[in-house]
Protein backbone atom coordinates (compact mmCIF):
# COMPACT_ATOMS: atom_id res chain seq x y z
CA UNK A 1 0.00 0.00 0.00
CA UNK A 2 1.68 3.23 -1.11
CA UNK A 3 0.22 6.67 -1.49
CA UNK A 4 1.81 7.11 -4.90
CA UNK A 5 0.00 4.05 -6.22
CA UNK A 6 -3.38 5.74 -6.35
CA UNK A 7 -4.08 8.58 -8.74
CA UNK A 8 -5.91 11.23 -6.77
CA UNK A 9 -6.56 13.88 -9.38
CA UNK A 10 -9.68 15.81 -8.65
CA UNK A 11 -12.46 14.69 -10.92
CA UNK A 12 -15.18 16.93 -12.15
CA UNK A 13 -18.55 16.73 -10.47
CA UNK A 14 -20.43 13.59 -11.29
CA UNK A 15 -24.13 13.73 -11.94
CA UNK A 16 -25.88 11.52 -9.41
CA UNK A 17 -28.58 9.26 -10.86
CA UNK A 18 -32.24 10.28 -10.79
CA UNK A 19 -34.66 9.11 -8.13
CA UNK A 20 -35.93 6.05 -10.02
CA UNK A 21 -32.44 4.77 -10.73
CA UNK A 22 -31.39 5.42 -7.11
CA UNK A 23 -34.51 3.64 -5.84
CA UNK A 24 -33.64 0.63 -7.94
CA UNK A 25 -29.97 0.61 -6.84
CA UNK A 26 -30.90 0.84 -3.15
CA UNK A 27 -33.71 -1.72 -3.49
CA UNK A 28 -31.54 -4.21 -5.39
CA UNK A 29 -28.78 -4.04 -2.78
CA UNK A 30 -31.23 -4.46 0.12
CA UNK A 31 -33.06 -7.29 -1.64
CA UNK A 32 -29.87 -9.17 -2.43
CA UNK A 33 -28.69 -8.82 1.15
CA UNK A 34 -32.00 -10.11 2.41
CA UNK A 35 -31.89 -13.04 -0.01
CA UNK A 36 -28.38 -13.92 1.20
CA UNK A 37 -29.35 -13.79 4.87
CA UNK A 38 -29.41 -17.31 6.32
CA UNK A 39 -32.11 -16.59 8.94
CA UNK A 40 -34.40 -15.12 6.31
CA UNK A 41 -33.67 -18.04 3.99
CA UNK A 42 -34.60 -20.54 6.73
CA UNK A 43 -37.83 -18.79 7.72
CA UNK A 44 -38.81 -18.27 4.11
CA UNK A 45 -38.16 -21.91 3.24
CA UNK A 46 -40.51 -22.96 6.03
CA UNK A 47 -43.19 -20.48 4.93
CA UNK A 48 -42.77 -21.13 1.21
CA UNK A 49 -42.36 -24.90 1.15
CA UNK A 50 -43.39 -26.51 4.41
CA UNK A 51 -46.49 -24.52 5.37
CA UNK A 52 -48.25 -25.06 1.99
CA UNK A 53 -47.76 -28.84 2.30
CA UNK A 54 -49.16 -28.86 5.84
CA UNK A 55 -52.17 -26.76 4.80
CA UNK A 56 -52.91 -28.89 1.78
CA UNK A 57 -52.64 -32.16 3.71
CA UNK A 58 -54.48 -31.08 6.86
CA UNK A 59 -57.09 -28.59 5.60
CA UNK A 60 -57.69 -28.90 1.86
CA UNK A 61 -57.42 -32.65 1.36
CA UNK A 62 -59.94 -33.63 4.09
CA UNK A 63 -62.45 -31.13 2.66
CA UNK A 64 -61.87 -32.58 -0.82
CA UNK A 65 -63.08 -35.97 0.45
CA UNK A 66 -66.62 -34.58 0.66
CA UNK A 67 -68.69 -34.77 -2.48
CA UNK A 68 -71.52 -32.71 -3.83
CA UNK A 69 -71.91 -29.22 -5.22
CA UNK A 70 -72.06 -27.57 -1.78
CA UNK A 71 -68.87 -29.37 -0.79
CA UNK A 72 -67.19 -28.29 -4.05
CA UNK A 73 -68.18 -24.66 -3.45
CA UNK A 74 -66.86 -24.83 0.11
CA UNK A 75 -63.63 -26.40 -1.14
CA UNK A 76 -63.21 -23.65 -3.75
CA UNK A 77 -63.71 -20.94 -1.13
CA UNK A 78 -61.37 -22.71 1.29
CA UNK A 79 -58.64 -23.03 -1.35
CA UNK A 80 -59.03 -19.34 -2.25
CA UNK A 81 -58.80 -18.16 1.37
CA UNK A 82 -55.76 -20.32 2.02
CA UNK A 83 -54.24 -18.81 -1.11
CA UNK A 84 -54.15 -15.58 0.90
CA UNK A 85 -52.75 -17.30 4.00
CA UNK A 86 -50.01 -19.01 2.01
CA UNK A 87 -49.07 -15.77 0.26
CA UNK A 88 -49.17 -13.63 3.38
CA UNK A 89 -46.90 -15.70 5.59
CA UNK A 90 -43.70 -15.10 3.60
CA UNK A 91 -44.58 -11.42 3.19
CA UNK A 92 -44.64 -10.98 6.96
CA UNK A 93 -40.89 -11.18 6.54
CA UNK A 94 -40.95 -7.85 4.72
CA UNK A 95 -42.09 -6.20 7.95
CA UNK A 96 -39.18 -7.72 9.82
CA UNK A 97 -36.75 -6.66 7.09
CA UNK A 98 -38.22 -3.17 6.92
CA UNK A 99 -37.97 -2.82 10.70
CA UNK A 100 -34.24 -3.32 10.41
CA UNK A 101 -33.81 -0.95 7.51
CA UNK A 102 -33.25 2.23 9.46
CA UNK A 103 -33.13 1.38 13.15
CA UNK A 104 -31.15 -1.84 12.61
CA UNK A 105 -28.71 -0.32 10.13
CA UNK A 106 -28.28 2.68 12.38
CA UNK A 107 -27.40 0.33 15.24
CA UNK A 108 -24.87 -1.45 13.05
CA UNK A 109 -23.42 1.81 11.77
CA UNK A 110 -24.02 1.09 8.07
CA UNK A 111 -26.77 3.63 7.55
CA UNK A 112 -24.62 6.77 7.69
CA UNK A 113 -22.61 5.99 4.52
CA UNK A 114 -25.85 5.66 2.53
CA UNK A 115 -27.29 8.82 4.05
CA UNK A 116 -24.05 10.61 3.11
CA UNK A 117 -24.62 9.94 -0.60
CA UNK A 118 -26.38 12.45 -2.85
CA UNK A 119 -29.42 10.12 -3.13
CA UNK A 120 -32.59 12.04 -2.24
CA UNK A 121 -34.75 11.30 0.80
CA UNK A 122 -37.46 10.00 -1.56
CA UNK A 123 -35.01 7.63 -3.25
CA UNK A 124 -33.69 6.26 0.03
CA UNK A 125 -37.15 5.68 1.50
CA UNK A 126 -38.56 4.26 -1.72
CA UNK A 127 -35.52 2.05 -2.27
CA UNK A 128 -35.65 0.71 1.26
CA UNK A 129 -39.36 -0.14 1.04
CA UNK A 130 -38.97 -1.78 -2.35
CA UNK A 131 -35.91 -3.65 -1.13
CA UNK A 132 -37.91 -5.08 1.76
CA UNK A 133 -40.88 -6.02 -0.42
CA UNK A 134 -39.12 -7.67 -3.37
CA UNK A 135 -37.64 -10.72 -1.58
CA UNK A 136 -40.90 -11.28 0.28
CA UNK A 137 -42.87 -11.23 -2.94
CA UNK A 138 -40.42 -13.66 -4.48
CA UNK A 139 -40.95 -16.05 -1.58
CA UNK A 140 -44.71 -15.46 -1.81
CA UNK A 141 -44.65 -16.47 -5.49
CA UNK A 142 -42.75 -19.63 -4.52
CA UNK A 143 -45.24 -20.32 -1.71
CA UNK A 144 -48.33 -19.84 -3.90
CA UNK A 145 -46.80 -21.96 -6.69
CA UNK A 146 -45.94 -24.70 -4.17
CA UNK A 147 -49.48 -24.54 -2.75
CA UNK A 148 -51.15 -24.87 -6.15
CA UNK A 149 -48.74 -27.62 -7.21
CA UNK A 150 -49.41 -29.58 -4.04
CA UNK A 151 -53.16 -29.25 -4.48
CA UNK A 152 -52.69 -30.71 -7.96
CA UNK A 153 -50.49 -33.49 -6.58
CA UNK A 154 -52.31 -34.44 -3.38
CA UNK A 155 -55.91 -33.43 -4.10
CA UNK A 156 -56.14 -33.64 -7.86
CA UNK A 157 -55.68 -31.33 -10.82
CA UNK A 158 -59.40 -31.23 -11.40
CA UNK A 159 -60.01 -29.58 -8.02
CA UNK A 160 -58.04 -26.50 -9.11
CA UNK A 161 -60.96 -25.63 -11.38
CA UNK A 162 -63.07 -25.12 -8.26
CA UNK A 163 -61.08 -22.02 -7.34
CA UNK A 164 -63.40 -19.00 -7.87
CA UNK A 165 -61.48 -16.80 -10.32
CA UNK A 166 -62.46 -13.36 -9.03
CA UNK A 167 -61.96 -14.20 -5.38
CA UNK A 168 -58.66 -15.98 -6.07
CA UNK A 169 -57.30 -13.01 -7.99
CA UNK A 170 -58.44 -10.69 -5.20
CA UNK A 171 -56.67 -12.89 -2.63
CA UNK A 172 -53.50 -12.84 -4.72
CA UNK A 173 -53.74 -9.07 -5.06
CA UNK A 174 -54.00 -8.69 -1.27
CA UNK A 175 -50.55 -10.28 -0.86
CA UNK A 176 -48.45 -7.47 -2.46
CA UNK A 177 -50.88 -4.88 -1.09
CA UNK A 178 -50.21 -6.10 2.44
CA UNK A 179 -46.46 -6.48 1.82
CA UNK A 180 -46.09 -2.92 0.54
CA UNK A 181 -48.28 -1.52 3.30
CA UNK A 182 -46.42 -3.45 6.00
CA UNK A 183 -43.00 -2.51 4.65
CA UNK A 184 -43.93 1.17 4.36
CA UNK A 185 -45.39 1.32 7.87
CA UNK A 186 -42.46 -0.64 9.34
CA UNK A 187 -39.98 1.62 7.51
CA UNK A 188 -41.63 4.72 8.87
CA UNK A 189 -41.61 3.27 12.37
CA UNK A 190 -38.03 2.09 11.93
CA UNK A 191 -36.86 5.57 11.00
CA UNK A 192 -38.50 7.05 14.07
CA UNK A 193 -37.25 4.74 16.80
CA UNK A 194 -33.78 4.12 18.13
CA UNK A 195 -33.43 0.34 18.13
CA UNK A 196 -34.23 -2.56 15.83
CA UNK A 197 -35.98 -4.31 18.71
CA UNK A 198 -38.16 -1.27 19.29
CA UNK A 199 -38.98 -1.02 15.60
CA UNK A 200 -40.00 -4.68 15.39
CA UNK A 201 -42.14 -4.52 18.50
CA UNK A 202 -43.93 -1.37 17.42
CA UNK A 203 -44.38 -2.63 13.85
CA UNK A 204 -45.90 -5.87 15.16
CA UNK A 205 -48.28 -3.96 17.43
CA UNK A 206 -49.44 -1.89 14.46
CA UNK A 207 -49.51 -4.67 11.87
CA UNK A 208 -51.29 -7.46 13.74
CA UNK A 209 -54.61 -5.59 14.01
CA UNK A 210 -54.25 -4.63 10.37
CA UNK A 211 -53.70 -8.27 9.45
CA UNK A 212 -56.87 -9.13 11.35
CA UNK A 213 -58.74 -6.45 9.42
CA UNK A 214 -57.31 -7.81 6.18
CA UNK A 215 -58.53 -11.32 6.96
CA UNK A 216 -61.91 -9.88 7.87
CA UNK A 217 -62.04 -8.18 4.48
CA UNK A 218 -60.89 -11.39 2.80
CA UNK A 219 -63.67 -13.41 4.42
CA UNK A 220 -66.22 -10.77 3.52
CA UNK A 221 -64.97 -10.85 -0.07
CA UNK A 222 -66.31 -14.40 -0.43
CA UNK A 223 -69.76 -12.90 -0.76
CA UNK A 224 -68.87 -10.02 -3.04
CA UNK A 225 -69.32 -9.92 -6.77
CA UNK A 226 -66.51 -9.40 -9.22
CA UNK A 227 -67.07 -5.62 -9.41
CA UNK A 228 -66.98 -5.12 -5.67
CA UNK A 229 -63.86 -7.24 -5.48
CA UNK A 230 -62.22 -5.07 -8.12
CA UNK A 231 -63.24 -1.87 -6.35
CA UNK A 232 -62.00 -3.20 -3.00
CA UNK A 233 -58.62 -4.09 -4.49
CA UNK A 234 -58.34 -0.67 -6.13
CA UNK A 235 -59.16 1.07 -2.84
CA UNK A 236 -56.49 -0.97 -1.04
CA UNK A 237 -53.93 -0.21 -3.78
CA UNK A 238 -54.84 3.46 -3.38
CA UNK A 239 -54.19 3.24 0.37
CA UNK A 240 -50.79 1.67 -0.40
CA UNK A 241 -49.89 4.42 -2.86
CA UNK A 242 -51.01 7.02 -0.34
CA UNK A 243 -48.94 5.64 2.52
CA UNK A 244 -45.81 5.15 0.40
CA UNK A 245 -46.16 8.64 -1.09
CA UNK A 246 -46.74 10.19 2.32
CA UNK A 247 -43.83 8.25 3.74
CA UNK A 248 -41.50 9.30 0.93
CA UNK A 249 -42.62 12.90 1.19
CA UNK A 250 -42.24 13.18 4.95
CA UNK A 251 -39.22 10.99 5.61
CA UNK A 252 -36.10 13.01 6.41
CA UNK A 253 -32.62 11.56 6.69
CA UNK A 254 -31.76 14.33 9.18
CA UNK A 255 -34.39 12.98 11.56
CA UNK A 256 -33.03 9.44 11.45
CA UNK A 257 -29.65 10.38 12.84
CA UNK A 258 -31.15 12.97 15.15
CA UNK A 259 -32.80 10.18 17.19
CA UNK A 260 -30.54 9.63 20.20
CA UNK B 1 -12.93 24.75 1.71
CA UNK B 2 -14.95 23.90 4.78
CA UNK B 3 -16.28 26.83 6.75
CA UNK B 4 -18.64 27.01 9.71
CA UNK B 5 -19.88 30.08 11.50
CA UNK B 6 -21.72 29.84 14.79
CA UNK B 7 -22.83 26.29 14.01
CA UNK B 8 -25.12 24.81 16.64
CA UNK B 9 -27.14 21.66 17.08
CA UNK B 10 -29.54 20.80 19.84
CA UNK B 11 -31.14 17.45 20.62
CA UNK B 12 -34.03 18.49 22.82
CA UNK B 13 -32.43 20.08 25.86
CA UNK B 14 -28.97 18.76 25.02
CA UNK B 15 -26.66 21.13 23.16
CA UNK B 16 -24.40 18.85 21.14
CA UNK B 17 -22.65 21.59 19.16
CA UNK B 18 -22.59 25.11 20.50
CA UNK B 19 -21.72 28.15 18.37
CA UNK B 20 -18.84 26.43 16.64
CA UNK B 21 -16.82 28.30 14.04
CA UNK B 22 -13.97 26.93 12.03
CA UNK B 23 -12.35 27.28 8.66
CA UNK B 24 -10.49 24.59 6.75
CA UNK B 25 -9.02 26.02 3.55
CA UNK B 26 -8.29 23.81 0.54
CA UNK B 27 -5.13 21.81 1.04
CA UNK B 28 -5.46 21.82 4.81
CA UNK B 29 -6.04 19.16 7.42
CA UNK B 30 -7.89 20.05 10.60
CA UNK B 31 -7.74 17.55 13.43
CA UNK B 32 -10.85 17.59 15.57
CA UNK B 33 -9.96 16.46 19.07
CA UNK B 34 -12.07 15.99 22.14
CA UNK B 35 -13.30 13.41 24.61
CA UNK B 36 -16.10 10.99 23.72
CA UNK B 37 -19.40 12.84 23.53
CA UNK B 38 -17.69 16.20 22.96
CA UNK B 39 -19.62 16.78 19.73
CA UNK B 40 -17.05 15.75 17.12
CA UNK B 41 -19.32 13.27 15.35
CA UNK B 42 -22.26 15.67 15.43
CA UNK B 43 -20.04 18.39 13.96
CA UNK B 44 -19.01 16.07 11.14
CA UNK B 45 -22.64 15.09 10.52
CA UNK B 46 -23.67 18.74 10.38
CA UNK B 47 -20.90 19.58 7.93
CA UNK B 48 -21.59 16.55 5.76
CA UNK B 49 -25.28 17.29 5.32
CA UNK B 50 -26.49 14.41 7.45
CA UNK B 51 -27.96 16.57 10.18
CA UNK B 52 -29.62 19.93 9.89
CA UNK B 53 -28.07 22.64 12.08
CA UNK B 54 -30.22 24.25 14.76
CA UNK B 55 -28.34 27.48 14.23
CA UNK B 56 -25.44 29.06 12.39
CA UNK B 57 -24.27 28.36 8.88
CA UNK B 58 -21.70 26.28 7.09
CA UNK B 59 -20.43 25.75 3.57
CA UNK B 60 -18.51 22.78 2.20
CA UNK B 61 -16.83 22.92 -1.21
CA UNK B 62 -18.80 26.10 -1.82
CA UNK B 63 -22.20 24.59 -1.05
CA UNK B 64 -24.42 25.58 1.84
CA UNK B 65 -25.17 22.65 4.16
CA UNK B 66 -28.75 23.83 4.67
CA UNK B 67 -29.78 24.85 1.17
CA UNK B 68 -27.58 22.53 -0.96
CA UNK B 69 -27.23 19.51 1.28
CA UNK B 70 -27.39 17.11 -1.69
CA UNK B 71 -24.57 18.98 -3.46
CA UNK B 72 -22.56 18.94 -0.23
CA UNK B 73 -23.01 15.18 0.01
CA UNK B 74 -21.96 14.73 -3.61
CA UNK B 75 -18.67 16.50 -2.89
CA UNK B 76 -17.63 14.91 0.37
CA UNK B 77 -16.18 11.59 1.42
CA UNK B 78 -17.10 10.28 4.84
CA UNK B 79 -15.39 7.65 6.94
CA UNK B 80 -17.49 7.01 10.02
CA UNK B 81 -16.23 5.84 13.40
CA UNK B 82 -17.33 2.28 12.57
CA UNK B 83 -16.73 0.89 9.05
CA UNK B 84 -20.49 0.37 8.56
CA UNK B 85 -20.33 -2.05 5.66
CA UNK B 86 -22.97 -4.32 4.16
CA UNK B 87 -20.98 -7.37 5.06
CA UNK B 88 -22.83 -9.90 2.92
CA UNK B 89 -21.49 -8.12 -0.16
CA UNK B 90 -18.10 -8.45 -1.83
CA UNK B 91 -15.87 -5.38 -1.92
CA UNK B 92 -16.26 -4.70 -5.68
CA UNK B 93 -20.06 -5.03 -5.43
CA UNK B 94 -20.13 -2.74 -2.41
CA UNK B 95 -17.96 -0.08 -4.04
CA UNK B 96 -19.92 -0.43 -7.28
CA UNK B 97 -23.14 0.27 -5.37
CA UNK B 98 -21.78 3.48 -3.87
CA UNK B 99 -20.05 4.47 -7.12
CA UNK B 100 -23.40 4.16 -8.88
CA UNK B 101 -25.13 6.32 -6.28
CA UNK B 102 -22.44 8.99 -6.74
CA UNK B 103 -23.04 8.83 -10.49
CA UNK B 104 -19.64 7.60 -11.59
CA UNK B 105 -19.81 6.44 -15.21
CA UNK B 106 -19.42 2.67 -15.67
CA UNK B 107 -15.89 2.67 -17.09
CA UNK B 108 -14.56 5.14 -14.54
CA UNK B 109 -16.29 3.26 -11.73
CA UNK B 110 -14.63 0.00 -12.73
CA UNK B 111 -11.24 1.71 -13.03
CA UNK B 112 -11.54 3.47 -9.68
CA UNK B 113 -12.57 0.23 -7.96
CA UNK B 114 -9.54 -1.55 -9.43
CA UNK B 115 -7.22 1.28 -8.35
CA UNK B 116 -8.57 1.36 -4.84
CA UNK B 117 -8.52 -2.42 -4.42
CA UNK B 118 -4.89 -2.45 -5.52
CA UNK B 119 -3.97 0.49 -3.32
CA UNK B 120 -5.54 -1.02 -0.23
CA UNK B 121 -4.16 -4.53 -0.90
CA UNK B 122 -7.66 -5.91 -1.24
CA UNK B 123 -7.16 -7.31 -4.73
CA UNK B 124 -6.88 -10.89 -3.54
CA UNK B 125 -10.13 -10.59 -1.56
CA UNK B 126 -12.30 -9.52 -4.50
CA UNK B 127 -14.53 -12.57 -4.42
CA UNK B 128 -14.91 -12.78 -0.65
CA UNK B 129 -17.83 -11.46 1.32
CA UNK B 130 -16.79 -8.82 3.80
CA UNK B 131 -18.37 -10.65 6.74
CA UNK B 132 -15.09 -12.53 7.28
CA UNK B 133 -12.85 -9.47 7.03
CA UNK B 134 -10.66 -8.23 9.88
CA UNK B 135 -11.32 -4.80 11.38
CA UNK B 136 -8.39 -3.37 9.45
CA UNK B 137 -9.67 -4.73 6.14
CA UNK B 138 -13.11 -3.29 6.83
CA UNK B 139 -11.52 0.05 7.61
CA UNK B 140 -9.73 -0.07 4.26
CA UNK B 141 -13.02 -0.72 2.47
CA UNK B 142 -14.57 2.19 4.32
CA UNK B 143 -11.71 4.44 3.19
CA UNK B 144 -12.01 3.17 -0.37
CA UNK B 145 -15.72 4.03 -0.33
CA UNK B 146 -14.95 7.57 0.85
CA UNK B 147 -12.34 8.11 -1.88
CA UNK B 148 -14.26 6.49 -4.72
CA UNK B 149 -15.70 9.70 -6.18
CA UNK B 150 -12.60 11.82 -5.52
CA UNK B 151 -14.35 14.24 -3.17
CA UNK B 152 -13.27 17.82 -2.58
CA UNK B 153 -13.68 17.51 1.18
CA UNK B 154 -13.08 14.55 3.42
CA UNK B 155 -14.37 13.78 6.89
CA UNK B 156 -12.35 11.02 8.44
CA UNK B 157 -13.39 9.65 11.82
CA UNK B 158 -10.54 7.55 13.22
CA UNK B 159 -9.33 6.50 9.75
CA UNK B 160 -6.36 4.47 10.99
CA UNK B 161 -8.25 2.73 13.77
CA UNK B 162 -7.70 -1.01 13.56
CA UNK B 163 -5.03 -0.83 10.88
CA UNK B 164 -1.64 -2.48 11.26
CA UNK B 165 1.30 -0.04 11.52
CA UNK B 166 2.28 -0.27 7.85
CA UNK B 167 -1.28 0.13 6.61
CA UNK B 168 -1.80 3.02 9.03
CA UNK B 169 1.33 4.70 7.72
CA UNK B 170 0.17 4.27 4.13
CA UNK B 171 -3.23 5.77 5.00
CA UNK B 172 -1.51 8.73 6.66
CA UNK B 173 0.61 9.21 3.53
CA UNK B 174 -2.56 9.02 1.47
CA UNK B 175 -4.22 11.67 3.65
CA UNK B 176 -1.22 13.95 3.22
CA UNK B 177 -1.21 13.35 -0.55
CA UNK B 178 -4.90 14.30 -0.69
CA UNK B 179 -4.13 17.43 1.27
CA UNK B 180 -1.45 18.31 -1.29
CA UNK B 181 -4.09 17.81 -3.94
CA UNK B 182 -5.99 20.78 -2.45
CA UNK B 183 -8.59 18.82 -0.59
CA UNK B 184 -10.00 20.05 2.72
CA UNK B 185 -9.83 17.36 5.35
CA UNK B 186 -11.33 17.09 8.81
CA UNK B 187 -9.77 14.32 10.82
CA UNK B 188 -11.42 13.17 14.06
CA UNK B 189 -8.95 11.23 16.12
CA UNK B 190 -8.00 10.27 19.63
CA UNK B 191 -4.45 9.64 18.43
CA UNK B 192 -2.78 12.92 19.38
CA UNK B 193 0.50 11.89 17.81
CA UNK B 194 -1.30 11.30 14.51
CA UNK B 195 -3.01 14.69 14.83
CA UNK B 196 0.30 16.40 15.51
CA UNK B 197 1.96 14.73 12.55
CA UNK B 198 -0.81 15.30 10.01
CA UNK B 199 -2.77 18.36 10.98
CA UNK B 200 -2.17 21.94 9.96
CA UNK B 201 -4.72 23.00 12.52
CA UNK B 202 -5.94 21.35 15.67
CA UNK B 203 -9.41 22.10 17.01
CA UNK B 204 -10.21 20.92 20.51
CA UNK B 205 -13.89 20.49 21.26
CA UNK B 206 -15.43 20.07 24.68
CA UNK B 207 -19.15 19.82 25.42
CA UNK B 208 -19.89 20.99 21.90
CA UNK B 209 -17.76 24.09 22.17
CA UNK B 210 -14.51 24.89 20.49
CA UNK B 211 -12.06 25.50 23.30
CA UNK B 212 -8.92 25.83 21.17
CA UNK B 213 -8.08 26.01 17.49
CA UNK B 214 -4.66 26.68 16.09
CA UNK B 215 -1.65 25.05 14.52
CA UNK B 216 -0.05 22.40 16.75
CA UNK B 217 3.06 24.56 17.14
CA UNK B 218 1.08 27.67 18.03
CA UNK B 219 -0.98 25.70 20.52
CA UNK B 220 2.16 24.47 22.16
CA UNK B 221 3.46 28.01 22.31
CA UNK B 222 0.17 29.28 23.76
CA UNK B 223 0.32 26.94 26.74
CA UNK B 224 3.84 27.34 28.01
CA UNK B 225 6.89 28.12 25.88
CA UNK B 226 9.18 26.14 28.14
CA UNK B 227 11.27 23.18 27.30
CA UNK B 228 12.48 21.18 30.26
CA UNK B 229 16.13 20.15 30.26
CA UNK B 230 17.46 17.35 32.42
CA UNK B 231 21.19 16.85 32.79
CA UNK B 232 22.40 13.57 34.27
CA UNK B 233 25.80 13.63 35.96
CA UNK B 234 28.29 10.81 36.54
CA UNK B 235 29.30 12.29 39.91
CA UNK B 236 27.95 15.08 42.14
CA UNK B 237 29.10 18.58 41.17
CA UNK B 238 28.64 20.98 44.14
CA UNK B 239 28.88 24.18 42.05
CA UNK B 240 26.61 23.05 39.19
CA UNK B 241 23.43 24.66 40.52
CA UNK B 242 25.23 27.96 41.12
CA UNK B 243 26.64 27.85 37.58
CA UNK B 244 23.19 27.22 36.14
CA UNK B 245 21.59 30.08 38.05
CA UNK B 246 24.16 32.53 36.62
CA UNK B 247 23.44 31.66 32.98
CA UNK B 248 21.08 34.05 31.20
CA UNK B 249 18.02 32.21 29.87
CA UNK B 250 18.08 29.35 32.38
CA UNK B 251 14.84 29.32 34.35
CA UNK B 252 13.98 27.57 37.61
CA UNK B 253 17.21 25.58 37.95
CA UNK B 254 17.09 22.80 40.52
CA UNK B 255 18.80 19.58 41.47
CA UNK B 256 16.19 16.90 42.18
CA UNK B 257 19.03 14.57 43.15
CA UNK B 258 22.85 14.91 43.49
CA UNK B 259 23.24 13.33 40.03
CA UNK B 260 20.48 15.20 38.24
CA UNK B 261 20.03 18.83 37.26
CA UNK B 262 16.87 20.30 35.81
CA UNK B 263 15.94 23.67 34.38
CA UNK B 264 13.40 25.31 32.07
CA UNK B 265 14.38 27.23 28.98
CA UNK B 266 12.55 29.33 26.36
CA UNK B 267 15.30 29.21 23.71
CA UNK B 268 17.00 25.83 23.95
CA UNK B 269 18.98 26.25 20.72
CA UNK B 270 20.69 29.30 22.12
CA UNK B 271 20.96 28.52 25.81
CA UNK B 272 21.71 24.79 26.02
CA UNK B 273 25.16 24.86 24.32
CA UNK B 274 26.26 27.56 26.79
CA UNK B 275 24.94 25.53 29.70
CA UNK B 276 26.91 22.46 28.61
CA UNK B 277 30.11 24.46 28.09
CA UNK B 278 29.92 26.10 31.51
CA UNK B 279 28.98 22.94 33.35
CA UNK B 280 31.94 21.11 31.83
CA UNK B 281 34.18 24.09 32.70
CA UNK B 282 32.90 23.81 36.29
CA UNK B 283 34.03 20.18 36.38
CA UNK B 284 30.67 18.50 35.84
CA UNK B 285 30.92 15.06 34.18
CA UNK B 286 27.83 14.95 31.98
CA UNK B 287 26.35 11.56 31.15
CA UNK B 288 23.38 12.80 29.13
CA UNK B 289 21.20 15.85 28.49
CA UNK B 290 17.55 15.62 27.54
CA UNK B 291 15.48 18.53 26.25
CA UNK B 292 11.74 17.80 26.35
CA UNK B 293 9.22 19.96 24.56
CA UNK B 294 5.54 19.91 25.51
CA UNK B 295 3.55 17.58 23.34
CA UNK B 296 0.09 18.04 21.90
CA UNK B 297 -1.05 15.63 24.60
CA UNK B 298 0.17 18.05 27.28
CA UNK B 299 -1.61 20.91 25.53
CA UNK B 300 -4.78 18.84 25.17
CA UNK B 301 -4.72 17.99 28.88
CA UNK B 302 -4.13 21.65 29.78
CA UNK B 303 -6.93 22.87 27.53
CA UNK B 304 -9.34 20.31 28.91
CA UNK B 305 -8.45 21.19 32.49
CA UNK B 306 -8.74 24.93 31.94
CA UNK B 307 -11.98 24.49 29.97
CA UNK B 308 -13.46 22.68 32.94
CA UNK B 309 -12.52 25.55 35.25
CA UNK B 310 -14.10 28.23 33.07
CA UNK B 311 -17.24 26.28 32.15
CA UNK B 312 -20.29 28.42 32.29
CA UNK B 313 -18.39 31.67 31.94
CA UNK B 314 -17.65 31.27 28.27
CA UNK B 315 -20.35 31.11 25.63
CA UNK B 316 -18.24 29.73 22.82
CA UNK B 317 -15.39 31.22 20.97
CA UNK B 318 -14.42 31.74 17.43
CA UNK B 319 -10.81 31.08 16.79
CA UNK B 320 -8.99 31.48 13.57
CA UNK B 321 -5.83 29.90 12.37
CA UNK B 322 -2.78 31.68 13.66
CA UNK B 323 0.52 31.77 11.90
CA UNK B 324 2.28 28.54 12.59
CA UNK B 325 5.13 28.98 15.02
CA UNK B 326 8.23 26.90 14.89
CA UNK B 327 7.55 23.57 16.54
CA UNK B 328 9.85 22.13 19.08
CA UNK B 329 10.32 18.46 19.59
CA UNK B 330 11.84 16.27 22.17
CA UNK B 331 15.54 15.87 21.61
Amino acid sequence: MAASAIPMQRAGSFTPPGDLRSIWLIARRAALESLHDRTTQGASAIFSLLVPIILVLTMIRPQAMHTGSKADTALGLLMAVYLLVVGLLPTSNSISVASGLFAGEKEQGNLAPLLATPASNRAIFGGKVLGAVLPSLLYAVVAVSTYLLEIALFVGTGKLHLLPLGLSLAMLALVPIYAVFGAAVASLISSRVRTYQGAQTLASVVMFPLMAVLFGVAFAMQHWGIWWLGIAVLVLVGIDVLIVTLGAATWRREEVLARR
Amino acid sequence: MIEAKGLSRRFGEVVAVDNLSLRVPDGTILALLGPNGAGKTTTVRLLSGLLAPSGGEATVAGYDVRRDAAAVRAHIGLVTDVPGLHEQMTVPAYLDFFGSLYGLPNAMRARRIDELLTFFDLDTHRAERMVGFSKGMKQKVSLARALLHQPAALFLDEPTSGLDPLAARAVRELIVSMKHDSRSIILCTHDLDEAERLADQVAIVRQGRLVACDSPAALRAQGSPDSIVQVALAAPCPTALEVLSRIDGVLEPEAPSPLLLEYHVHRPLEVNPRVMEQLIAAGARIVSATCTTRTLEDIYADVMTSARSVDGADSGREMVVAAAGEGRRAG
